[in-house]
């Protein structure tokens, strides 16, 4: 065809050819591209977080579309810091952007469950008896009924069922319990109020309206360091991760800051361009590792091996040879070093006693008011020993106002407290400190110094108010020869060189963590030197792996002291910095009241779960570890005899911990007696005390009439991550399939406790085990009732962190899926109906309540030189003197839905407290009930209404002081009638300021300094913990008012931990019964356990989530080296099995150089519900990390009713320690994954 | 089409409710006769075993079939998406697709849910449309129903019943074996299998090793199983 044809006269073709036929325009359908663009449409964006004990604390946007949750991205409109600084987002991590896939995934608990064998028991029993109390009654009360339903715990089995109905039983089970047994048998655990705080309250304010038990959780996980409350009585308080760029020497100790600290990294990798100089120490090659200039691998477990050297180093170039004038004035203002401490005569020797104090001289030194909590100086202008200001025998009262760190003493003259004798010493006198590198677990290197190293001490006769004389020496000279620093006082154990073999030199300590001397003075130089120059910025990062050993306070004090002496402690860019889960609740006493229904009755009942577990899931009938193994080789172990549980149970009869349940009777019956007898409830008690009628319950824990009944979990995988001793909880507390390897005591007579009566175990001593969650976790396995919670992107809530200064919301993006509910409601609901049921059972009652001396009271100062236990007759008991305080409160039962549903009239009549302030709340309560609204009717009426989860939070955002800067002002001068000081300023520019639960939605925002806190909120510094002592002037709430090296308690020199030592790990006894005895023809190798945190899940959340399942191994494993694996002949990706007398663990073996030999690592929390096998040694299946392990106590812990070491909720007591455990570990020989019909544990979720 | 229904409340939570009408459930289904007269066979056989079984029992093998894991999920895109984030959208345009056709959710459940999506198609007049939705979802049909035959529960029979109401598919025969041979420990086997990234390929045509992007984005393969046409949806939606 010609052109003239083939060519369009008319038209043209609509593809045009272009750029030399290159390109060629279409008008094809571009359809295709809504796809894309869809994809990123959405109805709205709600702001919301991941509640879940990460320290992230990370806002994020939630996108809305046709009611349903599509994804999230991260928030990025935090508040900018001040210029100069990295600001603080960009903040968020996998784990978070994962979140949304549980909403709507296969694992989430959609409606109420409860296990097909007791509901069939209650709906027969509710047709017998119209009453559901009765019904509940008839079940539990018959031993077969009770056993049948208890003993399929775990084993699946679960029906749906509706609110109506579980709400009924649940509430039956709490109406019998109380009635019956007392409402301290009902048990509540929930942790970390700061990652969803009105959720978290919402379970407490029930429980302790109806006067149940609320579980503390930080010293249970072992992430409280009790060195922490020694040193300067505060729980933990760090420095924000944004002060991390202001520090120009970082070392991060056992903290995997890049894995586990994610959002927050940045800071640290910033402050590395920045020229800051970059220290690791871990035993392994972490994530951590490689951002070190200097890597020290200490084999784990040592970390105070290392320190002390460090320590050593520093004091001898920086205060004993060399000095610096910033160090030295520090020491003398802040800390308690130039203390006097009495140096007791024992056995012929000198031993380092108690703090001299004002009343041991004549006429008291002139102190009327509590001269026996008054520590003393001398005066280095005067040469006289001196009251200086700021002891806690200053903190209550007192007439005159002086609780301060001014450098005056009580009568104002100024002082200068002298550090050492050296110069003055009336004479030089060997002081023996205990050396306990001997010793201990045979796995780690030991040395063969003497267990008593006596070392020359300059020392100062004084007469004593009695006329004997005695001697002292300072806390200075003393610690400079526990270091063993040779000082040319002559006499032994002294190193004039770090290269002599005595403790603690850098030489000594290479024997024990196999770090090299050059390194750890290389370290050791830099990091003073740093600080010396700019005055106190060395900074140490600390994660709770060193925290999780039995002698977890000495690896903290060996870091808390190098970090004292270089004055770095609330300094910006300096001190400790450590990290373990989002344990700082900023708005703390606004949650306060309403978390613990503070504003109907006070005090609630609160209860230190380390020795609760350990006593109620008998890990204690199988105690190995003995208290003359942990002595101090000073101490006579015929004074300090007993099992360890002896020592908890004296503990708690001298007031120093709680107990729950608190007393061996119903303390209602106590009540009601009391009235009958026409006596007051507190003598009634004390006399029948004494006559033996009542005791404490946990003397006898296998009595039914002690026994813990009912018990909440909300917020908590507690058997699926933080139960220590799991397969203990499931033999005893819940009385179903365990996989227990070893027996009790029963015929070891002799190792049985002398205060608790010893009876054939209890098991299965709950009766109803409730658990709330958003997914099936291995807790749920375990529960009678499952209650489905509305998840992070479902309920309104306000979550907080240590890491950042904000506080931001949760907030409901969309109903909550299924039948689920947001935990506020799930116990408005619950509330409810038990109010319902209270007719004819309960009603107005006295309920009698046994407190501890708690901290930050009056109290605190309950037991000031002695330590004496009314029951052996060493004293009198005297309520809040020498045994717990007693507490009579009027409950009104049946009002407990009206009450729980408006804030009580407390608030107004009886004021807010934090910390020991107190202040007036009127204005705030009537401002809440105009915000709220008003209650019309019923018992609360004309109260401010709290009927929804925003009227929660809208309470504590309203009562906190840092959140409402007129509180701030009030609780600011509070303590300014203590200290004699002005400290309003530091809020007095935000006093008109209040932040509201839409504000928060709007935007996260900072909050406003408080004296809850020792740092400050600034435009000019970064928060860190401290700055308020150092600044202020407002002393540490110690004893001696200063930060605290030396320790004074008889049980703390008993135990020789007056000064910081080097205490190897201890042997738990739980591999020899079970080596070679039970094998299955693979080599078996014997490792030290370690259980840090992971990096695909936050605790157990993700783990069950396939995103994060891919990108780690797709189940359960444990990290093994290369030497160990080629002994055991494992290879990577094996099914191995791990196991001891506590139980066994089937997971995957990861073989990786990361891991030193000797070592294995399992990460916490990977749940036995996701692709684990059969145990071929228990025959079930394969348990969680916590099936090897068992809660061991240290009586140090136990202390009480002595000025920081007084109890307060998660603030002191006994710690959860796991890491001395130890487990063999083998090849398995078949993998067996139990989905047959015979296993029916229902524990595996299929296609995970 | 009742029998959908009817096919739909056997595959929800046995309630009372549910369990006192068993009887009239399977005259229904032999009244319409919709199914063919085995599998009607099997059902009613099937439906007189529940009968016989105490209300308890069968409510417990629910929920340990269906109420854990991901494995028997009844909601659909659990097994089309996972948690892939295109299942927020799909279920977006899931939704829109039944509000085309007049219906609105009225019940805390997701739109992708096996009975709710049968009780949709009980709706529909057009017996085109309704084989149309079946052959898409057929796939997991086949998929779960293999699976309950695996672990030999009644359930199966529910599902060959649609399969036989709806057509089977091509891959069935596949999808069977693959529930035959399933174990617990399949992740890790299937886990590099299930995130591998499809070859770029240019469009539509397999380059030579490691050739560059083409006009279309590579996508994972999110969606194994298709078993709704978005673009017939919005068509449908706009009609």
């Amino acid at each position: 065809m010609s052109h003239f044809l083939d060519r369009l006269q008319f038209f043209r073709r609509d593809t045009e050819e272009f750029s030399d036929d290159h390109g060629v325009a279409t008008d094809e359908s571009r359809k295709w591209e809504a796809a894309y663009r869809q994809r990123w449409q959405h109805d709205r964006i709600v702001r919301s977080t991941h509640g879940v004990n990460c320290t992230g604390s990370c806002s994020w946007k939630i996108y809305v579309k046709n009611g349903l949750v599509t994804w999230e991205t991260q928030q990025t409109d935090y508040p900018r810091t001040r210029p100069g600084m990295p600001n603080h987002e960009p903040r968020g991590c996998a784990r978070g952007a994962s979140y949304s896939w549980y909403i709507y995934s296969a694992n989430r608990v959609k409606y109420p469950m409860i296990r097909g064998r007791l509901v069939e028991l209650w709906r027969e029993a509710r047709k017998e008896h119209d009453d559901p109390v009765t019904a509940w009654q008839s079940i539990v009360e018959d031993e077969q009924k009770a056993r049948s339903y208890k003993s399929r715990r775990g084993l699946g089995g679960f029906v749906r069922a509706d609110w109506r109905e579980v709400n009924e039983i649940i509430a039956a089970a709490n109406v019998y319990t109380a009635r019956d047994w007392g409402p301290d048998r009902i048990i509540g655990f929930s942790p970390i109020p700061a990652m969803s705080m009105v959720s978290y309250a919402a379970g407490t304010r029930y429980l302790s309206l109806i006067g149940g038990t609320c579980m503390s959780f930080y010293d249970w996980y072992c992430d409280l360091p009790p060195a922490s409350p020694q040193t300067w009585g505060e729980q933990t308080d760090v420095p924000e991760s944004a002060d991390w760029f202001n520090s120009t020497f970082l070392m991060m100790w056992g903290s995997n800051v890049p894995q586990t600290r994610t959002p927050d990294a940045h800071y640290m990798t910033e402050a590395r361009y920045r020229g800051t100089k970059t220290v690791t120490v871990t035993p392994d090659y972490s994530e951590a590792s490689k951002f070190g200039d200097i890597w020290l691998n200490p084999k784990q477990g040592t970390d105070s091996a290392l320190a002390m050297a460090l320590g050593h180093v520093i004091l001898k170039e920086w205060h004993v040879e060399g000095r610096s004038e910033y160090f030295d004035n520090y020491v003398r203002q802040y800390t308690d070093l130039p203390c006097l401490v009495l140096l007791d005569q024992q056995d012929g020797q000198a031993v380092p006693g108690r703090y001299l104090r004002a009343s041991d001289l004549s006429e008291n030194m002139g102190q009327e008011n509590n001269p026996e909590w008054k520590t003393l100086v001398r005066d280095e202008t005067t040469d006289d020993i001196v009251v200086p200001r700021g002891s806690i025998g200053f903190r209550w009262g007192e007439k005159e106002h002086h609780w301060n760190l001014e450098s005056l003493d009580a009568r104002g003259r100024e002082v200068r407290p002298r550090l050492t004798e050296i110069e003055s010493s009336e004479d030089v006198m060997p002081v023996a400190f205990p050396y306990f590198g001997g010793g201990g677990n045979a796995h780690w290197s030991h040395t063969d110094h003497d267990a008593v190293q006596r070392r020359n001490v300059p020392v100062r006769r004084i007469r004593l108010a009695d006329g004997s004389e005695a001697t002292v020496a300072t806390v200075f000279d003393l610690m400079v020869a526990n270091y063993g620093i040779d000082r040319g006082l002559g006499g032994g154990n002294v190193a004039a060189s770090y290269d002599d073999d005595v403790p603690y030199t850098p030489a000594w300590q290479e024997v024990i963590t196999g770090v090299p001397r050059e390194k750890v003075i290389t370290v050791a130089r830099q990091f003073a030197e740093n600080a010396h120059k700019t005055q106190g910025k060395s900074m140490i990062i600390i994660g709770a792996a060193m925290n999780h050993w039995y002698h977890m306070d000495m690896n903290y004090r060996g870091v808390i002291k190098m970090l004292m002496m270089c004055g770095c402690i609330g300094v910006s860019g300096g001190g400790w910095a450590h990290y373990v889960g989002q344990e700082k609740l900023r708005p703390q006493s606004g949650w306060t009241p309403l978390a613990f229904a503070l504003d109907w009755a006070r005090p609630p009942r609160q209860m230190n779960s380390t020795s609760f577990f350990y006593n109620h899931t008998s890990q204690w009938r199988h105690e190995k570890l003995q208290v003359s193994e942990v002595l101090s080789p000073l101490t006579k172990p015929e004074d300090f005899q007993g099992h360890m549980i002896d020592f908890n149970v004296r503990a708690e009869r001298m007031g120093w911990l709680p107990s729950a349940p608190q007393l061996n009777r119903n303390p209602l019956s106590i009540g009601r007696e009391a009235a009958t007898a026409g006596m007051d409830p507190k003598e009634y008690v004390v006399e029948q005390l004494k006559n033996g009628n009542i005791a404490f319950a946990s003397e006898d824990p296998d009595h039914p009439a002690n026994f813990p009944r009912n018990m909440f979990v909300w917020r908590s995988n507690l058997l699926g991550s933080s139960g220590k001793g799991h397969e203990y909880f499931l033999k005893y507390l819940l009385g179903t399939e365990n996989g227990l390897q070893n027996k009790d005591l029963g015929d070891e007579t002799d190792l049985h406790p002398q205060e608790v009566k010893w009876r054939d175990a209890a098991t299965g001593k709950l009766d109803l085990l409730t658990t709330l969650d958003f997914r099936m976790s291995t807790t749920c396995m375990y529960s009678d009732i499952v209650l489905p919670t509305a998840t992070w992107y479902e309920k309104n809530d306000l979550n907080t962190s240590d890491m950042h200064p904000f506080i931001h919301p949760l907030t409901a993006a969309v109903d909550p899926a299924w039948e689920s509910r947001s935990d506020w409601d799930i116990y408005k609901g619950i509330a409810r109906t038990f109010s319902q049921l209270c007719p004819g059972h309960l009603g107005r009652e006295t309920d009698v309540v046994t407190v501890p001396l708690m901290h930050d009271s009056p109290a605190e100062l309950a037991q000031a030189l002695d330590v004496a236990d009314w029951k052996k007759g060493e004293c009198e008991p005297v309520p809040g003197k020498t045994m717990p305080g007693l507490v009579a409160i009027e409950r009104d039962y049946p009002a407990t839905y009206e009450r729980f549903t408006a804030l009580g009239p407390l608030m107004a009549s009886a004021g807010n407290m934090g910390k020991g302030m107190q202040w007036d709340t009127k204005e705030e309560v009537e401002a809440l009930g105009d915000l709220n609204g008003r209650q019309e009717k019923g018992s609360a009426k004309g109260q401010p209404k709290i009927e929804t989860a925003i009227d929660a939070a809208e309470t504590i955002l309203m009562l906190a002081p840092e959140t409402n800067g007129r509180v701030a002002m009030k609780a600011w001068q509070a303590l300014e009638k203590n200290s004699g000081r002005e400290h309003a300023h530091l809020v007095a520019g935000h006093a008109a300021e209040k932040l509201r639960f839409r504000d928060l939605v709007a935007q996260p925002r900072k909050i406003y300094s408080s004296p809850i806190w020792s740092g400050i909120e600034s435009e000019k510094v970064s928060y860190n913990a401290g700055w308020t002592n150092i600044n202020e002037l407002i002393p540490w709430r110690t004893l001696t008012g200063r930060q605290q090296f030396y320790q004074d308690h008889k049980w703390m020199r008993a135990f020789g931990e007056q000064l910081c030592v080097y205490k190897p790990p201890v042997d738990l006894k739980t591999i020899d019964p079970m080596k070679g005895t039970r094998s299955n023809g693979n080599t078996e190798i014997v490792l030290n356990f370690i259980t840090p945190h992971q990096k695909w899940g936050i605790h157990s959340t993700y783990t069950d989530n396939l995103l994060m399942l891919t990108l780690s191994r797709g189940g359960p494993i444990v990290w093994i080296s290369e030497k160990d694996a080629a002994r055991a002949g494992i290879v990577d990706n094996d099914w191995i099995e791990a196991f001891n007398i506590n139980g066994a663990i089937t997971a995957r073996a990861v073989v990786s150089q990361r891991v030193p030999e000797g070592m294995s690592m399992m990460y916490h929390a990977q749940e036995k519900i996701v692709n684990t096998p059969g145990s071929e040694i228990t025959g079930n299946r394969g348990g969680i990390h916590n099936s090897v392990t068992r809660t061991v106590l240290k009586p140090t812990h136990m202390i009480g009713g002595y000025a920081q070491q007084s109890y307060f909720f998660n603030y002191h007591g006994t710690v959860g320690a796991n890491r001395d455990e130890f487990i063999i570990v083998r090849k398995m020989d078949k993998v067996d994954w139990m989905d047959g019909e015979a296993s029916g544990d229902a524990m595996q979720v299929e296609g995970v | 089409m009742l029998t959908l229904r009817i096919m739909a409340r056997l595959m929800g939570y046995p309630d009372e409710e549910l369990y006192r009408s068993l009887p009239e459930l399977t005259s229904l289904l032999n009244e319409e006769a919709a199914l063919p007269p085995d599998s009607r066979e099997w059902l009613e056989a099937w439906v007189a075993e529940l009968c016989e079984t105490p209300l308890m029992q069968l409510q417990q093998e629910y929920v340990s079939l269906f109420d854990r894991g991901r494995h028997l999920s009844l909601h659909l895109f659990e097994h089309v998406h996972g948690e892939s984030r295109d299942r927020g959208q799909a279920m977006v345009d899931l939704i829109d697709y039944y509000r085309s056709r007049g219906l609105e959710l009225n019940a805390h459940e997701l739109p992708d849910y096996l009975p709710l999506f049968l009780e949709f198609l009980s709706t529909v007049d057009d017996p085109r449309e309704i084989h149309a939705m079946l052959t898409d979802a057929m796939p997991v049909i086949v998929l779960l129903g293999a699976r309950l035959r695996e672990k030999r529960s009644g359930y199966a029979l529910l599902f060959q019943a649609l399969e036989a109401l709806g057509g089977s598919c091509e891959e069935a025969e596949t999808l069977r074996k693959q529930a035959a041979s399933e174990e617990p420990d399949e992740t890790l086997e299937k886990m590099d299998e299930i995130w591998e990234e499809e070859q770029v390929t240019f469009l539509g045509n397999p380059g030579p090793e490691g050739s560059g992007c083409g006009s279309e984005p590579a996508r994972p393969p999110e969606t194994p199983v298709q078993w709704l046409d978005n673009n017939q949806a919005r068509a449908a939606g706009k009609g």
